[in-house]
């Protein structure tokens, strides 16, 4: 699924706070327990649960005890869920766990626009427990411990911040997301925005026009300058805010607020940049190679926000997905290396590429692999093997041994990312006289 | 359900990453005949990203790395020539193709302008393309076709640039705005254009009578890594996988028709290959830049 974590978070705490309908207190067409049920058992009147918890009644008296029972539970109808004779499925279900819970509970709509990934990958008792719990819509834990249990620093992160979206405090997560899916945003948001902030906020209000300097917003994507949780800066702009968005000084990027194109920018691409970065544009065009994305349309903007951001220098997002949007290729080659590059590992690509600019081929921040390779490996393990300027790769006379001779820095399916399997399988291939 | 490590390589584009030649089912296949490493006076090639040829064996290098090019000829699997072109207008020197009358035109990495060089080594212009609608250009790739017409990938307006053999603009293809990143143009004999995305492995095609680019094929993604140049020749695309290190065969009509060679530092192996050209008798031309070197491969049909 594409949403975020902290929309997964919301969504989870949706489920536990019991707003999801389907999947709390009302199931769809709840089973009648004096009508044929599932797998068409015709059981006598009274003979339903009953029957059942004369073997099961130690293990299940403290499980009815539990205040929030599943209503078929509730109604002893043991039968919605488990075949009381044969199955092929564990515990005895009628069904697969998936198609047993869908029969009254439809979460997941067929045009969802974001899915929940525990509901899909691990069902719906990855967050609710079959039979009864202590926690509103039979969830295992408290909606905010369960969400917080993936979602982590998400959870502590908003649980910091100096100043907190009021939503997420009294209601939860599931105040904006839904936990199962939803079918009108991505990351489960229960509606998309701007629809859905514009639902408490009020746009037409005088205060709201003064705190947006005037400039018609109603229909911008709150969350461009806005962090949905919560942040350490007044009206929760993002703790990292473009300096003119954090000065509102908006037109210094868009025309005046009460112009007819109020939010159109003054200029496009590079050039609006140009006018407070001019040193920094003028350092990228200086070098012989520009990275592409500066070149088209969005130029900045194509790994830069405009207005704000989690992460330093206003990217986009941390390193490997901003990258990765486009080089995605290497991050998957990467992530499945057997031995990991610490600097590609933890997003830090500009180690070794400058992502704006470069006099070198890859955007490399040195022509000299070895001296890229140097600061972090002190190339003592190798140190019985020439290497260097003077040492001519034997398998090719334009080549001198470097690092880049035996590994690959994006890592490969060996170990130590050498591109062959073994040492041998490597070593000959200059050594031929020792190849068998 | 756990996919193998070893299969999700597999399924990794970068398979050709241990495999020195993958062979495949389709017609084409690449023999490696010759390598070039130096200039005339034994000089090495420093980084090349850029090679063209003509059809009677003229090969012009893009030697990048050392801020030039270099002209060879190619007859009967004998590399010959050598000899330097340094010019004051092309100092970054990134790909290359000739027009018919024999000139070679440049792309500059730094200017990011095209510069035409004539069959003596002069410098005639920094092409511009007259009438072409504004904003100027950013051009990243070119082509140039039998009849000498020009297409200039320009890459700020998302759109395929086309002049006449004056340099006068005729028309302007439009790219899609979308997830993926093009990098390159090219054209067949019948004036179709094609423009590869990288980012999503996929070709798109616009005919003559075409204002915008169309998809040809899918995302090709789980075939290869990186695709960042495009040739066409007889029928085929051929796109050079610049981070997966091989070269992937398209038909005209989207097909995937397999792949060639694979990473290494020995002769008919690639690392991060670059621009492919053809001669007149199939052999291909392959910018082999971090191997600093040009490699010739034979191709049989």
């Amino acid at each position: 699924m594409r949403s975020s974590p902290i929309v997964a978070l919301v969504a989870i705490l949706v489920v536990a706070a019991g707003a999801h309908p389907a999947m709390a207190a009302a199931p769809k067409a709840a089973p009648k327990v004096d009508k044929p049920v599932a797998g068409g058992m015709k059981l006598k009147p009274g003979a339903e649960g009953k029957v059942c918890m004369d073997c099961h009644s130690g293990q299940f008296d403290a499980v009815l005890k539990r205040p929030v029972l599943h209503t078929p539970v509730k109604a002893r109808n043991c039968v919605a869920c488990h075949n009381p004779h044969t199955s092929e499925h564990g515990k005895l279900l009628a069904d697969k766990p998936s198609k047993t819970c869908a029969k009254c509970h439809d979460v997941v709509p067929k045009d969802a626009k974001s899915t929940h990934r525990p509901v899909v990958d691990k069902g719906c008792l990855a967050c609710h427990d079959a039979h009864a719990s202590a926690n509103r819509a039979v969830l295992t834990k408290p909606a905010g411990e369960l969400c917080a249990e993936c979602h982590k620093a998400e959870s502590e992160r908003a649980a910091k911040a100096k100043f907190r979206h009021k939503p997420l405090e009294t209601a939860g997560c599931t105040a904006c997301h839904d936990p199962h899916a939803s079918t009108k945003s991505e990351q489960l948001l229960k509606n998309a925005v701007p629809a859905l902030c514009v639902g408490c906020h009020k746009t037409d209000r005088p205060v709201f026009a003064q705190k947006h300097m005037n400039y018609p917003v109603a229909k911008s994507d709150c969350t461009s300058c806005h962090d949905p949780h919560g942040s350490n800066q007044r009206g929760i702009l993002y703790d990292r805010a473009h300096a003119p968005v954090a000065k509102q000084m908006c037109n210094q990027c868009h025309e005046a607020a009460g112009s007819k194109n109020a939010l159109r920018v003054r200029q496009t691409g590079v050039a609006l940049c140009r006018g407070c970065h001019n040193d920094k544009v003028n350092q990228i065009m200086d070098k012989a190679r520009v990275h592409q994305p500066i070149l088209e349309e969005g130029a900045c903007l194509n790994c830069h926000t405009p207005h704000g951001s989690r992460k330093s220098g206003l990217l986009r997002g941390d390193a490997v997905s901003a990258c990765g949007k486009c080089h995605a290729d290497t991050i998957k080659r990467q992530q499945l290396s057997v031995t990991k590059h610490d600097p590609v590992r933890d997003g830090s690509c500009a180690t070794c590429h400058d992502p704006h600019s470069s006099n070198s081929a890859l955007m490399f921040v040195d022509n000299d692999t070895t001296k890229m390779c140097g600061p972090c490996h002190s190339g003592g393990n190798h140190s019985a093997h020439p290497m260097g300027d003077k040492i001519v790769d034997p398998r090719n006379r334009n080549l001198r041994l470097q690092c880049l001779s035996c590994h690959r820095a994006h890592g490969t399916e060996f170990k130590h990312m050498m591109p062959y399997a073994t040492g041998p399988d490597l070593c000959t291939k200059c050594h031929t006289k020792y190849s068998r | 359900m756990t996919v193998p490590r070893s299969i999700q390589w597999a399924a990794l584009a970068a398979v050709a990453l241990t495999v020195p030649a993958v062979a495949s089912a389709q017609k084409t296949s690449f023999t490696h005949v010759a390598s070039i490493f130096a200039d005339a006076k034994e000089g090495p090639l420093r980084k090349p990203e850029g090679v063209a040829c003509t059809e009677d064996g003229e090969v012009v290098v893009a030697d990048t790395g050392n801020g030039r090019l270099l002209r060879y000829q190619y007859r009967q699997g004998v590399v010959s020539g050598g000899s330097e072109v340094k010019l004051a207008q092309l100092t970054h020197p990134l790909l290359v193709e000739f027009d018919p009358k024999g000139n070679v035109l440049a792309l500059d990495a730094k200017t990011r302008r095209i510069v035409k060089v004539d069959p003596k080594d002069a410098f005639v212009e920094t092409v511009d393309i007259k009438g072409a609608p504004s904003p100027a250009a950013t051009p990243v790739s070119f082509k140039v076709d039998g009849q000498g017409n020009l297409y200039v990938l320009d890459v700020a307006s998302d759109r395929v640039l086309v002049a006449d053999p004056s340099g006068k603009f005729t028309r302007q293809v439009t790219l899609p705005k979308g997830p993926g990143q093009f990098v390159d143009v090219g054209v067949d004999a019948a004036g179709v254009l094609y423009a590869l995305d990288a980012v999503e492995a996929s070709v798109w095609v616009a005919s003559t009578k075409d204002s915008a680019f169309k998809p040809l094929t899918k995302r090709m993604k789980d075939r290869m890594n990186f695709p960042a140049h495009l040739t066409v020749r007889k029928g085929q695309l051929f796109l050079v996988d610049r981070n997966g290190n091989g070269v992937d065969i398209v038909g005209l009509d989207g097909t995937y028709q397999g792949r060639h060679l694979g990473i290494g530092w020995s002769d008919g192996s690639v690392n991060y290959p670059s621009q492919l050209c053809f001669d007149g008798q199939g052999v291909a031309f392959i910018a082999d830049r971090f191997n600093n070197r040009v490699q010739a491969f034979s191709t049989v049909q």
